[in-house]
């Protein structure tokens, strides 16, 4: 009946201090003070809060309504928020509020004064996950296996207190499943036409307007941003170009090039439950490199292109579009006080091989850049300009569109998920750990922005 | 036609919710002012097909939003928000009497809602829907856990919330149709309530021996729940349907065990042997047999079994001595008990004893027997088998869909209100009557 971490009296303690403020809503009925006497003997009496998430079940892009009734008024309360990562990582986030005169808080209404975040923040608890104190360093939240959800718990604990601090009443939990994948979204493996890749179909009959999903130089083959595309009514397809078992080559180089992509935009547009007159391709990070390529080659026609803190050419590619080894030229590295490196440098325009600009003067299509002007891995702004002028100079103001969020770093992903400002890059021959840059609430910010913008620019151009 | 298919959007919000939580099923991106059928299909447990379909008119943005928007004619019509779910009936050519009852609650109600061009009224296997999702509906929230319960013979299920608790009780009772109904604890656990679901009718004692349980079944399982770490033990309910009201009233004016913070009782009866076992009171019912009557489809009507409502006080629970609060539901088209004309004289007899500010009374007009947690199919009628008589018969539930679904949801929300109130919220004098 009680917890072994609590002593009796402590016990004593809470249970009046609820009574009281218990009688002191309910109004002074003598009788009731007898009777408060007689129940604090009754070891099973205590009133329980209620904390509630809706739904408790959501994609990872949907909001939860998270509120919590019956306790005190005026009370201070911590929500927390703890989940395991795949790899075992404890993340956490957690917030002080205080309750009103009924008793209860409403994350999405109310402020926090404090905590791993300020102010009102409907889905604070989500962005703000952090690895728990005493976690490895450089860890980044990223799920593998999307067809099971993050199982995130959230509890509201006794006053204004932190997880890491040893005592604390927990009041009250409720579970929540966050998803990437939708009901009847489907996940087909492709290993075909050499393609290593995973394609995600809406349910239903079809056809689809679709997207080609890449992302960066840290390789493997991501699919979480396709399953939530999925989710959403169009087909996706993430490939791996690097650092996959199923890829020809040793995996820290890449040894496809634009042929790949070719195919693999080709598998879309053969497939017989995609629309091949509707398909856009989305590239984050050196992603922005392939998705540069495919619209500036002939007989490749797009429907949009969305370029998340890319580059508008490479110092590493040959002809073909491989790759020479990256960490082959240092030069434009830049290392911080910790030895953290940034790779900003690389990608600035005057630091690229001329020749391996692509003409983005020739883009027949609309294209969207999303800059996270925090970006210390990317040249962001300065791409943005490059391809912004060359659009200008062609005419095609109109098919450029730029999103340029303040404060945000350069993994510009799905919404509601933790902003990694550094991660481990790479451990031999010794650990080096890269800048990502971008700061945990403007980052959100973007990244929720970011998204409803890209789903409404893809219905535009894909749909209508 | 074919450059079209592509665009139209449907989307349901959220995609897995509870089986008590609205969705917001959108279509956008058709043709301005474009007939269309939405539609949702949906396989239970036990191979039955059920569907439910409106016809829409999309708007000048080409949008339909199902909580906006009227269905023109379909299974439901009107603004009906939650339609495609409580007008869900079963498929043509489907066999009569069929209800539609879930049996593993681990696993969710999946529906496919899909969009079609035109208005159409049936032949939906053989047409290309223009868009399709799936939507799951969970009885039960991630983090509630089912313990299945044997101690002390009983045969029940505990449905814990997430949380340390501990959690105000819930006693589950249903109907004399027996087994073990799990889905409304199950339910109720997701929304705070440790819940235990009990089947008193057809337990394994009673399979293994022949003979009914006893009252002290009951007290045994108040016991063990009061006794559970996690569970307050001065904060349990009980809620009961049916044949279920008839013990939750037993239970809470007679036993000197259980102590109710609160009673539900749905679509049942306080007329009862007063001093009678499960066996006494079930055989009570079936002296009256003879009363049944028979519709013009040879459907059972069983409520006249227990009218008129006597005056002789042996015959009726006596709800002038209640202590806790009680609410009442009631269809006022239940072919099955005379809960109405219950109501009636429970009210009166609370009111000639003073307790009748512990009352309160839902009625809907034109809802039937069945009232259960919102959004699911209404029975009029089905084939049903008491553990009385062992062959099935065709049973008149009663109730008008539209009403009695509308019932069900207000008295679902009522309900998770006056629970919320006796077992979560403040304190009311009543409730330290019993120290």
């Amino acid at each position: 009946m009680f917890r072994a971490h609590m002593s009796v009296t402590r016990i004593w303690q809470l249970i009046e201090k609820r009574m009281m403020s218990c009688i002191s809503v309910h109004g002074k009925l003598p009788g009731l003070q007898r009777a408060v006497g007689e129940v604090r003997r009754k070891s099973s009496f205590r009133q329980s809060p209620l904390l509630t998430a809706t739904p408790v079940r959501a994609l990872i892009d949907e909001q939860i309504s998270i509120k919590g009734r019956f306790l005190s008024q005026n009370y201070p309360v911590t929500v927390c928020a703890q989940m395991h990562s795949e790899e075992g990582d404890l993340w956490e986030a957690f917030a002080h509020y205080t309750t009103n005169a009924s008793g209860s808080i409403n994350l999405t209404s109310d402020h926090s004064v404090g905590g791993s975040y300020v102010g009102c923040e409907p889905m604070g608890l989500f962005w703000a996950l952090e690895p728990a104190l005493g976690s490895r360093e450089g860890l980044r939240l990223r799920k593998r296996n999307v067809e099971t959800p993050y199982m995130v718990n959230i509890s509201l604990l006794e006053g204004h207190t932190s997880p890491s601090e040893g005592q604390r009443t927990e009041l009250a939990a409720v579970t929540t499943e966050r998803w990437y994948m939708a009901p009847g979204v489907r996940r087909i493996e492709i290993r075909q036409n050499n393609i290593v890749g995973t394609l995600f179909l809406p349910p239903g009959p079809g056809p689809f307007p679709a997207m080609l999903d890449l992302w960066g130089m840290v390789g493997g083959l991501l699919e979480y941003r396709s399953a939530l595309f999925a989710s959403r009514g169009f087909a996706s397809l993430s490939v791996a170009y690097m650092g996959h078992k199923d890829l020809p080559g040793p995996q820290h180089i890449m040894s496809v090039g634009d042929s790949y992509f070719k195919s693999a935009f080709q598998l879309l547009q053969d497939h017989c439950q995609v629309d091949a007159d509707r398909i856009g391709v989305i590239g984050l990070s050196y992603g922005v490199v392939p998705t540069l390529r495919i619209a500036t080659t002939i007989g490749f026609k797009p429907s949009c292109l969305i370029c998340i803190n890319g580059a508008v050419g490479s110092p590493l590619l040959d002809e073909d579009g491989k790759s020479k080894m990256f960490e082959s030229d240092q030069k434009h590295w830049e290392f911080d006080d910790r030895g953290y490196v940034s790779f900003r440098n690389v990608s600035l325009p005057d630091n690229l091989p001329p020749e391996s600009k692509r003409k983005v003067e020739n883009i027949t299509c609309p294209l969207m850049y999303i800059v996270g002007e925090d970006d210390l891995c990317t040249a962001s702004t300065e791409n943005a300009d490059v391809i912004e002028e060359a659009l200008r100079s062609a005419g095609k103001s109109h098919q450029f569109t730029r999103l340029s969020y303040p404060g945000a770093g350069h993994l510009i992903e799905p919404p509601y998920t933790p902003c990694s400002r550094a991660s481990l890059w790479k451990t031999k021959p010794e650990k080096l750990f890269t800048l990502w840059g971008g700061h945990p609430a403007p980052h959100a910010a973007a990244q929720e922005d970011a998204w409803k913008r890209i789903l409404e620019f893809m219905e535009t151009h894909l749909r209508r | 036609m074919d450059r079209k298919q592509c665009c139209v959007k449907l989307s349901v919000q959220p995609s897995r919710g509870l089986m008590d939580e609205k969705f917001i099923v959108l279509v956008q991106n058709a043709l301005p002012g474009s007939q269309l059928t939405i539609r949702a299909l949906h396989q239970c447990e036990d191979g039955h097909s059920w569907e439910a379909f409106g016809h829409y008119t999309a708007d000048t943005t080409g949008t339909i939003n199902v909580s906006e928007d009227p269905s023109i004619r379909g299974t439901y019509s009107g603004v009906e928000q939650m339609g495609l779910l409580w007008s869900l009936r079963p498929i043509p050519g489907s066999k009569p009497g069929l209800r539609m009852r879930k049996k593993n609650i681990q696993t969710p109600m999946e529906v496919t809602i899909s969009v079609y061009q035109g208005h159409q009224t049936e032949g939906f296997a053989d047409l290309v829907p223009l868009s399709g999702v799936v939507v799951e509906r969970w009885y039960m929230a991630p983090g509630v856990r089912r313990i299945p319960v044997t101690e002390g013979g009983l045969t029940a299920t505990l449905f814990l919330p997430s949380g340390p608790g501990p959690f105000p009780g819930l006693l589950d009772l249903w109907g004399g149709g027996g087994q073990l109904v799990e889905y409304r604890a199950a339910l109720l656990a997701s929304h705070g309530f440790a819940s235990m679901a009990i089947d008193y009718l057809t337990s394994k004692f009673t399979m293994e021996t022949g003979k009914m349980v006893d009252n002290q079944y009951f007290e045994t399982a108040y016991r063990v729940l009061q006794q559970h770490p996690q569970v307050c033990g001065s904060k349990i309910a009980m809620i009961g349907l049916s044949f279920g009201t008839s013990m939750t009233l037993k239970m809470a004016i007679y036993s000197e065990v259980i102590k109710l913070s609160a009673a539900v009782c749905i679509s049942g009866s306080h007329v009862q042997p007063v001093e009678g076992s499960v066996e006494e009171i079930m055989g009570f019912f079936q002296k009256n047999a003879g009363k049944t009557r028979f519709n013009e489809k040879n459907e059972a009507i069983w409520r006249d079994l227990l009218l008129p409502i006597p005056t002789d006080p042996s015959l009726k629970a006596d709800v002038g001595r209640l202590q806790c609060p009680l609410l009442l539901v009631v269809g006022e088209d239940d072919q099955n008990w005379p809960a109405q004309e219950s109501a009636l004289d429970i009210k009166e007899m609370m009111a000639r004893a003073g307790n009748s500010h512990l009352l309160t009374v839902l009625s809907y007009p034109n809802a039937g027997h069945l009232i259960e947690p919102p959004y699911t199919p209404h029975a009029r009628s089905s084939t049903f088998k008491t553990v009385e008589i062992q062959e099935k018969v065709m049973c008149l539930w009663g109730g008008q869909t539209v009403e009695h679904s509308r019932a069900q949801e207000d008295a679902w929300k009522k309900i998770l209100v006056f629970l919320r109130e006796n077992l979560y919220g403040g304190r009311n004098p009543t409730s330290f009557s019993h120290l």
